[in-house]
């Protein structure tokens, strides 16, 4: 089986990996070569192959063809067991952790220690505790629970159960960063960095280019179901080599032109305040605009948006809608005063995924496709229709169950659900979450567009560069409280940036600017 | 929503919130302990060693069915329609029951031989609850109420809906001896409580069982295949019916018609208010044995105030409801 | 609507579920045809289907339950409530038939009225909360009647006696009520924007408070109705016997999760469904009349029918599972 490069032996070599699943071909020819020791990057458009590639190598897919060696040995029936035995951990998206288990009990969660049948219960949480802190530089306490931990703990616990066992020599990381906040990114990196100097290579898949800039030595860009380009030495030229490979052509501009009139104020508060997350929040949004909400974790950003979609009590302060005076208990309150809310976890929130397309379209406007209740068929598909091809849905099958669709188009089902219902102030929470750079592109459009058609938008996003790209206007939320605002064009990315951490560590300003290198090399920006 | 990095920002202690807080933990805990304070001094002899003891040895089948129950509801989870639930247990209970009696005083067997047939009728009630639940794939709440309904259905052909009354010198022994002043069916407990302590909370079966019924998935990511565990769950249920058998055939001296729908009730209350024990807020054994004490303890109280038996159900569904209300409002205040 | 999930389009793999089922069905059909002289006359049918009347109700009122993702324990309670409700307003308190109809209704109601108090009020799982409800209602049920006598009303009206004995036309009344119930039921679960909010409540609570349903009305509304529902089924009880018996609902609560649940593995997504329901409960309706009609012992006649109910279940799961069209891969 040919070789990347003559010199050490790799740890995992994938070659010829061609897998299909009815109506499409995933995988076609793909070739991953990872040497020992590396931290080697993945990266690819969602639908690119680069998840069914892992899942082939986790054991969970059985490839069509190909021949898969771990350390030079060669794998023909891949199971899970077979994969950890050969040195292989994975560190899945997904935490996979039981919220009443302890850290301890997690750690150690399918190895346990014990002798005659009976938990070494101490022992456990001595080792767990001393693992984590020297391996992964976290101090945390074996005993406490699971669901009392904040995310990046709970990401590090995920780590340290994958690796506490020893005998790792590839670490596969999927989409790590991804629920973090800025300021919790260097933990993880710090991990990676670590294990990469323990000899243990790492491939992590991620969406953010510039983690992977900063973290990898190599990279492997995917694109239609296989590898088109190896990378080395990245820095930031590597950005626009790597998007160039993903999307297979020159990406034009992310962030469209706007220029509209904003029109009467949508939203006004004041004074808001919840139980202790947020106060003293004074907000207004006009039609046709767009108003960024920035923040890093516990700046009490995602609060405030949960508060005014209606999923959150307001104790302070007063919310008008459209005018009016508006007192949410839920998001159906919200809805009936005209506001909408595009949430953050989409599979969980945004749509139900056993329903169909068309359904999911049709959801918050069942009354007007009905007669007294009675929904009439016809009107139900024709709305369903309409939507599915102004917001090129892909495809375009109405009927198919909603789990069945890509990221981006799942993201654009819920906008079209609320295109629908008409409404006057859309919220978005972390629109481009988990959707690849080509499907952004076209959602930063659409946003646009509504804008444009006289919706007042309020975008709230960990990615800084994405609000100066799309936004009027940005508030900036430290600590619960509104910090400032800022005029587009009025500042450079790295004053909003330190504005957004407080002023902090600098390191944080690398994680909070993620996306710069990606924006900056891919076009012009508004600044 | 994800709550994972809601819970960052700090909040100001007042009184209020932590007063609510420790009443919807503690609650159930606080009204039984009120109760109990009510009953004692409404009644000279509910602090009696007579009573005490009484109860306690009430409590003892009880407990052991509930810690049957506590092994399914960890393997299966919380959610009780899609999760893990036990509602034959007191059925296999009443059978193994039955089996022991009627071996003992029809068939002219000996106390093992008995036992063993006992043991097995339980097993096969859990070996058919595995096969539906695991095998059909259907929820336990339907599958374990089918097998209550079945069960109790041959029971009654078993046993021609009569008492079967036993006076084998064995069970009259395990029914009267009171080693160290205490009844024996309380040891039994004590003794059934340590090991499915060990089993379910001491041991890396226990362990992974929890992770199973916590976190299907996250369980399967760690190499832990669910199944296995689900099944060994309704079959320790099994044996703890079984178990459950000997003090129910020592405390009412044979075998009578009926003992399933009283347990059934005592033993959903036992279990779940045991859960309010916990730190975790989870079933748990130690839990569950406290719980059927409580109830056991209240039963007999309420008998001793003289409250009718058709308010005493009653008052036990209202518990169960406050116990499981107070839990519910605790966990969406944690969300 | 050109939803996937509540409409009854089958796909091959359905088709097959549901003709292996329905094969069983006929089984045992054929086998109680054989086996006694009068099961397949006309008179006995008919029997089967006015008979099959009451656990409709208490199944449909179970079929709304489970479609928005819960499920009620205490429908036998309700069934109880009304039927106890619907004689005790016209002997106690000397009302007309048709208001004792009305006062049944809302004992019913009020059983629901409380499970959707914990459930949504509380935030009480609905099995426990109906559990509970379960136990309250039967004791309730005790002390009401000074310990578990029966109410009994020879007297009766005759407007309200025809409820369950007489007919209109030709056809037995209890089946024109059953019927326009079913159809009822059918239109608003599988046709109307209300069933529709119903399922996604049911499949995905979360997604549907977003989208902007009021799921805690909605819920609410399915516990009340369905308490109201299984009380009709009460009221068909006290008109045929003129007779109330304490909890004699428990045993319908079985056998109504058993239809619900025959009939949603006759559906290619596995949902409760109306359509299916009913034939669940035709199914049960037949094999009860069989086993009576063998003249068995009644405590073996118990036991068969829990056996087969198991094996019914299990073999409409298991065909369900396996016919099932896989979902092509995700991304």
């Amino acid at each position: 089986m040919p070789r990347t490069s003559s010199g050490p032996e790799p740890v995992l070599e994938m070659t010829g990996i061609d897998k299909a699943f009815p109506g499409v071909q995933a995988l076609d020819g793909a070739q991953l070569s990872i040497l020992p020791g590396e931290v080697h990057g993945l990266v690819g458009e969602n639908g690119a192959g680069k998840s069914t590639i892992i899942k082939i190598l986790a054991g969970v897919y059985e490839r069509d063809a190909g021949s898969i060696l771990i350390g030079g040995s060669p794998l023909e029936d891949l199971t899970s067991q077979a994969v950890h035995e050969l040195g292989v951990r994975f560190v899945h998206q997904e935490l996979h952790l039981v919220p009443h288990l302890t850290v301890a009990e997690s750690v150690f969660m399918g190895h346990e220690l014990s002798r005659s049948g009976l938990l070494r219960r101490r022992e456990m949480r001595r080792r767990a505790e001393r693992f984590l802190s020297e391996r992964l530089g976290a101090e945390l306490d074996g005993e406490a629970l699971i669901r009392d931990l904040g995310s990046a703990e709970r990401k590090l616990v995920q780590v340290a159960r994958a690796l506490v066992d020893e005998g790792a020599r590839l670490v596969v990381f999927d989409e790590p960063t991804a629920p973090l906040a800025s300021g919790e990114i260097d933990r993880v990196f710090a991990a990676v960095e670590r294990l990469r100097d323990q000899g243990v290579a790492c491939l992590y898949v991620s969406h953010y280019l510039a983690e992977i800039t900063r973290l990898c030595d190599r990279v492997t860009v995917f694109r239609n179901g296989t590898d088109v380009g190896s990378l080395a030495q990245l820095d930031e030229h590597s950005h626009r080599e790597m998007i160039r490979l993903m999307v297979g052509r020159e990406l034009g501009q992310l962030f469209p032109e706007r220029s509209s009139e904003p029109g009467e104020v949508v939203l006004a508060a004041s004074g808001l305040g919840d139980d202790g997350a947020f106060s003293e929040v004074d907000l207004e949004v006009r039609r046709g605009e767009i108003v960024g909400v920035a923040g890093i974790l516990g700046s009490g950003r995602e609060e405030l948006i949960d508060a005014l979609a209606g999923l959150r009590r307001i104790r302070s302060g007063r919310l008008e809608l459209v005018g009016r005076r508006a007192r949410l208990r839920s998001p159906a309150d919200a809805l009936d005063r005209g506001l909408a809310l595009v949430p953050r976890d989409r599979r969980n929130d945004g749509l139900v995924l056993a329903m169909s397309a068309a359904d999911n379209v049709n959801l918050a406007t069942l009354s007007e496709i009905a007669r007294t209740g009675w929904i009439l068929r016809d009107a139900a598909d024709q709305q369903a229709r309409r939507m599915v091809d102004q917001l090129d849905i892909r495809p375009a099958a109405v009927d198919r169950p909603a789990r069945l669709f890509s990221g981006g188009n799942q993201q654009k089902m819920v906008l079209a659900r609320w295109l629908a219902a008409d409404v006057d102030v859309l919220l978005f929470d972390e629109p481009t979450v988990g959707v690849d750079i080509g499907a952004k592109a076209e959602i930063y459009q659409r946003m646009a567009e509504v804008a444009e058609r006289g919706a007042g938008l309020l975008v709230a996003s960990n990615d800084t560069s994405e609000l100066l790209g799309i936004c009027d206007r940005i508030i900036v939320m430290v600590r619960g409280r509104i910090a400032g605002v800022v005029q587009r064009g009025e500042v450079e990315l790295d004053a909003l940036i330190a504005l957004v951490t407080g002023g902090d560590a600098a390191g944080d300003a690398v994680g909070a600017g993620r996306h710069a290198e990606d924006a900056a090399e891919i076009g012009e920006q508004d600044r | 929503m994800s709550t994972a990095t809601r819970g960052g920002a700090e909040r100001a202690a007042t009184l209020l919130p932590v007063l609510r807080r420790v009443l919807l933990t503690r609650g159930p805990l606080l009204l039984f302990a009120a109760l109990l304070l009510y009953l004692s001094l409404a009644s000279s002899a509910f602090l009696s060693m007579a009573n005490l003891l009484s109860s306690l040895t009430q409590a003892a089948p009880i407990a052991i069915v509930s810690f049957g129950l506590a092994a399914v509801v960890m393997g299966g989870g919380d959610d009780v329609v899609a999760g893990g639930i036990d509602l034959s247990i007191p059925a296999a209970a009443a059978l193994a029951t039955a089996v022991v009696s009627d071996q003992l005083t029809n068939q002219g067997a000996g106390v093992i031989w008995a036992f063993t047939l006992a043991v097995l009728a339980a097993l096969i009630v859990g070996a058919l609850n595995v096969l539906l639940v695991t095998v059909v794939g259907l929820t336990s709440i339907l599958s374990t109420l089918a097998m209550y309904a079945t069960v109790v259905g041959v029971i009654r052909v078993y046993t021609g809906n009569r008492r079967i009354t036993v006076d084998d010198p064995t069970m009259l022994f395990i029914r009267d001896a009171r080693p160290l002043g205490i009844p024996m069916p309380v040891w039994v407990m004590f003794a059934a409580a340590l090991a499915f302590w060990l089993l379910l909370h001491r041991s890396a079966f226990g362990m992974r069982l929890q992770a199973v019924g916590g976190n299907q998935e996250a369980a399967a990511t760690s190499g832990i295949r669910p199944r296995p565990y689900i099944a060994a769950s309704f079959l320790i249920a099994g044996v703890a019916a079984a178990v459950a058998a000997l003090a129910l055939v020592a405390r009412g001296s044979g075998s009578s018609p009926g003992i399933d729908e009283r347990l059934l009730v005592d033993m959903v209350l036992a279990t779940f208010v045991g859960a309010a024990f916990s730190r975790r807020n989870i079933v748990t054994v130690p839990g569950a044995m406290l719980g059927a004490i409580l109830v056991a303890l209240m039963s007999n109280g309420l008998i001793l105030i003289r409250v009718d038996n058709s308010w005493i159900d009653g008052f036990k569904g209202v518990l169960i409801l406050i116990v499981v209300a107070a839990a519910a409002l605790q966990n969406r205040r944690r969300t | 609507m050109t939803t996937t999930d509540t409409a009854t389009s089958f796909n091959l793999g359905a088709w097959v579920a549901k003709y292996a089922f329905v094969a069983a069905f006929a089984g045992l059909f054929a086998f109680f045809s054989l086996r006694t002289t009068t099961f397949l006359s006309t008179s006995n049918l008919m029997n089967v289907l006015e008979g099959s009347m009451i656990l409709l109700f208490v199944a449909l009122a179970m079929t709304l339950v489970v479609s928005s993702g819960g499920i009620d324990l205490s429908v036998g309670i309700a069934l109880d409530f009304g039927a106890w409700f619907v004689l005790i307003a016209m002997l106690e308190f000397d009302l007309a038939w048709p208001l004792a109809l009305i006062v049944a209704l809302l004992g019913g109601a009020l059983v629901g009225a409380l499970n959707a108090f914990l459930i949504v009020g509380l935030g009480v799982t609905p099995f426990l909360a109906t559990l509970g409800t379960f136990f309250i209602g039967r004791s309730a049920q005790q002390i009401g009647t000074g310990g578990g006598g029966n109410v009994s009303f020879r007297g009766a009206p005759e407007g309200f006696q025809s409820l369950a004995r007489g007919d209109t036309l030709g056809i037995p009344n209890a089946l024109i009520i059953g019927a326009v119930v079913l159809a009822v039921f059918y239109v608003v679960l599988q046709r109307s924007t209300h069933g529709t909010r119903i399922h996604a409540m049911g499949l995905q609570d979360p997604a549907a408070r977003v989208a902007g349903l009021r799921t805690r009305r909605y819920r609410a509304l399915v516990y009340v109705l369905s308490g109201a529902t299984a009380s009709i089924g009460g009221i068909l009880l006290s008109s045929g016997l003129r007779l109330y018996t304490p909890q004699a609902g428990f045993a319908y609560l079985l056998d109504a999760i058993a239809a619900v649940f025959i009939g949603a593995s006759m559906h290619p997504r596995t949902r409760p469904n109306v359509p299916g329901t009913l034939v669940g409960v035709l199914f049960l309706g037949v094999l009860g009349n069989g086993l009576d009609l063998l003249g068995l012992d009644f405590n073996v006649k118990a036991a068969l029918r829990g056996g087969i109910l198991v094996l019914a279940l299990a073999l409409a799961f298991l065909v369900s599972k396996h016919s099932a069209a896989s979902p092509a891969s995700g991304e």
